[in-house]
């Protein structure tokens, strides 16, 4: 079995859209998920989302990889965009959607999947 | 944790900012909203801006005396 810090990684590393949160999309446990989680929709961005909350190594392992302290945290590609502020920021300056028509091209899906890490 | 107390560390850390608030949000001393406009941002992403703040706080952070924090902010150009 993969060590939770190279799932961490591969999920940054492969999936179009991050979004580490507290909860998945269908139980949000948190207003600030939301926030991200939201501004990713209405940007148009497909989003891989992985909940911290089930084991706090989780989260101890995002952060030492990111060096970003909070969550929500959203990549896209592999590169930390930010969290909750900043995500709605970048959409409404209309940043989010032209990194995300750079990235992914702008006929990109808009699909929403949750991925559940293995906790060993 | 009192705003106030936020604000003193960020004073510190910001010492030429030309905005700074810091808001309890729901008055528990754990939610907070930072606006902070400082020259110390002039020229970096809103990605660095932002971890400016989060190092200026990673005490209070890391120890989780800070719930949520907020983050607004801009450069002084």
């Amino acid at each position: 079995m993969k060590t939770l810090n190279e799932q961490i990684s591969d999920v940054i590393d492969k999936e179009p859209v991050a979004l580490f949160m507290k909860g998945t999309p269908q139980m949000i446990m948190c207003g600030n998920s939301h926030r991200a989680l939201n501004a990713l929709h209405a940007a148009g961005a497909p989003v891989t989302t992985v909940d911290v909350l089930p084991d706090p190594r989780i989260r101890q392992e995002l952060q030492a990889l990111s060096g970003w302290p909070t969550i929500p945290q959203v990549f896209v590609k592999g590169e930390l965009i930010g969290g909750a502020d900043i995500t709605e920021e970048l959409l409404a300056s209309g940043e989010l959607g032209q990194k995300l028509d750079e990235a992914l091209g702008t006929d990109r899906m808009q699909d929403v999947k949750a991925v559940a890490l293995e906790l060993g | 944790m009192e705003a106030e107390t936020i604000r003193a560390v960020l004073e510190q850390a910001f010492p030429n900012a030309l905005e700074l608030s810091v808001e309890d949000r729901t008055g528990t001393g754990d939610h907070f909203q930072v606006t902070l406009a400082s020259p110390a941002f002039d020229g970096i992403s809103l990605l660095d801006q932002h971890r400016r703040v989060n190092e200026a706080l990673a005490a209070p952070l890391g120890d989780g005396s800070i719930h949520e924090l907020r983050i607004k902010t801009k450069g002084t150009a």
